[in-house]
C-alpha cells in the first residue's frame, strides 16, 4: 500500500514538471504565432545617468541604451536589428533592458541596415507560469472541486467577453440592461456548478439577486438624494463610453462574487441545520444565519475593498508626488473606488437577512424537504 | 452631504442593525484598513523603503481584519499566524514575479490621464507594483484564512481527540467547499472593476496577442492569478497551523492540570 502511495505521488509529481516545462518551452518558443516582430536582446551598452529634477523637486536619472537584438519572427528572422531605449529611476513608463529579453518592435530603415523602436514587452511568460502554479497548486490540494472552481472561472470569464461583444454591438446604448441581466446569467451559472440544481441553489439564487438589487436601489436613492456630491465620473480610468452606467455596472459586477459567496455560506449552514434537526423553527434558523452572516461580512467587505483600492495606489503615488492635496487626490483617485466598496458593502450586509428569511422560509415549515 | 459620506452611513447603520456590536467593529475595521491603506501611500511618497512599508502595512491590515471581525481567540490567533505564513511566501513568489513581467507604473491606455504629469518622481515603480500586488491580496487570504480556522475550531470543539492527520483532511475539506465561491469573489472583485478596460480592448479591436502582453492587462491578472495562489496555499497552511497550536494547547492544559 505504501508503495502505491510512493508511486502515484512520483507519478503525479512527473506530470506536474513536464506539463510545467512543456508550458514554458512553448511560451518562450511561441514567436512565429504572433504578427508583429518580436526580437531578443543581444546586447546592451549604457549611457551615462543623466540627472535631472521636475517642477516639484523629484530627483530622477536616465539612461540612455543603445540595443542590438536579434528578430525572432518574420520576413527577417535572424537578421540584427538596432534599437535604442531610455530608462528613468522610477521606471513608470520605461523600463531598462537586459540580454536575453524579448521586445515587440517596429521595423524600418533598409533590409540591410536595419532599425526599430522598441513597441512593448513581451510578458506572456510569466502569464502562462502563473497560470500553470494555479492550476497545479489548485489540483493537488482540492483535487474534485478545485477543478469545478476553475471551470466557472474559465466559464464566467467566456460570458464576460462575450457580454463585452453584445455591449459594443449595441452601442453602449442600454449598459445597464446587459450587464444586470448578465450578472443574474453569472449568478446562476456559477451557483449550478457550485451548488447543483437544488432547492438550495434556489435560495442562494434568490439571497443573491434580491441583496444586490436592494442595494443598488438603495445607493441610487443615496445618489439623488446628496446630487451624487463627490463623484467625480471623469476621473475613472479607460473610459470609451459614458461613464456612469459603466461605473454602475463595475460596481454590479464586482459586488457579484462577493454577495453569491455569502448567501452560500449561510444558506448552506442552514440547510445542514435543518438535516441535523428537522424540527427547527423558522425563526430559530433565521438568528443562525443572522449569527452565520455577522462573522464573515467584515473580512468579505475588506476582500472587495482591498481588490478596489490596491489598484488606486499607484495613481495616488503619482499624484502626490505631483505636488497635490491628500484631499485633492484621494477625490480623484479613490473617491470612485470608496464609493464602489461601500455599495458593496451594503450589498453584502442586506443579503445576511435576505439569505436568512428565505432559508427560514423555504425550510421552517414542519416535514419541509431539504431538496 | 457628499456621496461617500452617506453610503458610508446607510453602510455603518445596515452593520449596526445586522450585525449589532460585531457589526460596528467590523465597519470600524473597514476605516481603520483605509486609514493604514492611505498611510503606506504617503509614507512611499515620503521615499521610505517600499518593502518594509508594505510588510508593516500587510501585517497591520490582517491583524485589523481577523481580530475585528470575529472575537474567538482559537480561531483568529490561528488565522494570523497562518496568514502571515501566507503573506511571506506570496511576498517570495511577488517579488520575481514583478521584475520578470515589468508591468510597473502605467501602460499606454493611461497616457490621458497622465497629461501635464511629471513621471520622474524618483521612486521605483517597480517597488510600487509590488506593494499593489501585496495589498490586494490581503482582504483573501484573511478570509480565507479566517473560515478554515472557524470550520477547524468548530470540529475540534465536537472532536476533541481528532488527530493531526484527520485534522487536516477536514481543513482540506472545509477548503474544497469555499474555494469555488472565494474564486468567483476574485475573478467579479478584479474583473468588474476593469469592465471599462475591457471594453477598450475590444472596441479598439486589440488582438489576443496585444493583450497577453498588455501591461496593464497583465498587471491586473498577476493580481487576480496570486490572489488565488494565496487562497489556495492558506487551506493547506491553516490547517497545518491549527493542528500545531491544538497540540501546543493540549500540553499546555494537561501540564496544568498536574
Amino acid at each position: 500500500m505504501k508503495k502505491f502511495v510512493n508511486q502515484h505521488t512520483i507519478v503525479v509529481a512527473l506530470i506536474v514538471i513536464i506539463t510545467g516545462v512543456l508550458a514554458m518551452t512553448f511560451v518562450t518558443h511561441d514567436q512565429g504565432l504572433y504578427q508583429r516582430t518580436i526580437a531578443q536582446v543581444q546586447t546592451v551598452k549604457n549611457g551615462k545617468p543623466q540627472r535631472q529634477k521636475d517642477n516639484f523637486d523629484n530627483v530622477d536619472h536616465l539612461v540612455n541604451q543603445s540595443i542590438k537584438a536579434k528578430i525572432m519572427n518574420g520576413r527577417y528572422k535572424g537578421q540584427t536589428v538596432r534599437l535604442t531605449n531610455q530608462y528613468s529611476d522610477s521606471h513608470a513608463m520605461d523600463q531598462k533592458f537586459k540580454i536575453g529579453d524579448q521586445v515587440f518592435v517596429k521595423l524600418s530603415g533598409s533590409k540591410h541596415n536595419l532599425g526599430g523602436t522598441i513597441q512593448d514587452y513581451k510578458r506572456d511568460r510569466v502569464l502562462v507560469f502563473l497560470v500553470w502554479l494555479v492550476v497545479v497548486l489548485l489540483l493537488l490540494i482540492m483535487r474534485f472541486n478545485g477543478a469545478l472552481a476553475l471551470l466557472s472561472v474559465l466559464l464566467n470569464g467566456v460570458i464576460f467577453f462575450l457580454s463585452i461583444q453584445l455591449d459594443l454591438k449595441m452601442q453602449a446604448t442600454y449598459v445597464m440592461l446587459i450587464f444586470g441581466s448578465l450578472s443574474f446569467v453569472f449568478a446562476v451559472l456559477t451557483l449550478l456548478i457550485v451548488q447543483g440544481p437544488s432547492k438550495k441553489m434556489l435560495a442562494t439564487l434568490g439571497a443573491t439577486t434580491l441583496g444586490t438589487a436592494v442595494a443598488m436601489g438603495l445607493s441610487l436613492l443615496v445618489f439623488s438624494l446628496t446630487h451624487e456630491r463627490g463623484m467625480y465620473y471623469e476621473s475613472m480610468q479607460y473610459v470609451t463610453q459614458v461613464p456612469r452606467p459603466l461605473f454602475l455596472a463595475e460596481t454590479l459586477l464586482g459586488s457579484l462574487g462577493a454577495v453569491m459567496d455569502e448567501s452560500t455560506d449561510i444558506v448552506s449552514t442552514l440547510f445542514e441545520l435543518k438535516q441535523l434537526n428537522p424540527d427547527v423553527t423558522a425563526k430559530s434558523l433565521f438568528l443562525s444565519g443572522r449569527r452565520v452572516g455577522q462573522s464573515i461580512m467584515g473580512p468579505l467587505i475588506n476582500v472587495l475593498f482591498m481588490i478596489f483600492m490596491a489598484d488606486t495606489f499607484t495613481m495616488s503615488l503619482l499624484y502626490l508626488k505631483n505636488g497635490n492635496s491628500w484631499g485633492y487626490t484621494f477625490a480623484m483617485n479613490m473617491g470612485l473606488g470608496t464609493v464602489q466598496s461601500l455599495i458593496s458593502g451594503i450589498g453584502i450586509v442586506l443579503a445576511i437577512p435576505v439569505a436568512s428569511a428565505l432559508a427560514g422560509i423555504l425550510l421552517g415549515k414542519r416535514g419541509a424537504k431539504i431538496s | 452631504m457628499s456621496t461617500i459620506s452617506g453610503l458610508g452611513l446607510v453602510l455603518m447603520v445596515l452593520m449596526i442593525i445586522i450585525g449589532g456590536k460585531q457589526g460596528w467593529k467590523s465597519f470600524l475595521s473597514i476605516i481603520l484598513n483605509f486609514g493604514f491603506l492611505f498611510m503606506a501611500v504617503v509614507m512611499i511618497a515620503f521615499h521610505l523603503p517600499t518593502l518594509p512599508v508594505t510588510l508593516f502595512t500587510g501585517v497591520v491590515i490582517l491583524a485589523i481584519t481577523i481580530f475585528m471581525g470575529e472575537d474567538d481567540l482559537m480561531t483568529t490567533q490561528t488565522a494570523f499566524y497562518a496568514s502571515l505564513i501566507v503573506l511571506i511566501i506570496l511576498i517570495l513568489l511577488i517579488i520575481p514575479v514583478e521584475h520578470f513581467a515589468m508591468v510597473q507604473g502605467f501602460g499606454e491606455e493611461d497616457a490621458e490621464d497622465l497629461e501635464g504629469m511629471s513621471l520622474f518622481i524618483g521612486i521605483n515603480f517597480v517597488d510600487v507594483a509590488i506593494t499593489t500586488t501585496v495589498l490586494s491580496t490581503l482582504g483573501a487570504i484573511a478570509e480565507a484564512a479566517m473560515a478554515i480556522s472557524a470550520g477547524l475550531t468548530e470540529i475540534i470543539e465536537k472532536h476533541p481527540d481528532s488527530t493531526d492527520k484527520q485534522l487536516f483532511r477536514s481543513g482540506l475539506s472545509v477548503g474544497e467547499s469555499i474555494i469555488g465561491t472565494t474564486f468567483n469573489t476574485l475573478f467579479f472583485g478584479f474583473f468588474g472593476g476593469f469592465l471599462a478596460l475591457f471594453i477598450w480592448f475590444a472596441g479598439l479591436g486589440y488582438s489576443f496577442g496585444s493583450i497577453v502582453n498588455n501591461k496593464i492587462f497583465v498587471s491586473e491578472m498577476i493580481m487576480i492569478l496570486v490572489s488565488f495562489v494565496g487562497v489556495i496555499l492558506t487551506v493547506p497552511i491553516t490547517s497545518l497551523v491549527m493542528s500545531k497550536r491544538k497540540n501546543k494547547v493540549d500540553v499546555d492544559s494537561t501540564s496544568k492540570k498536574e
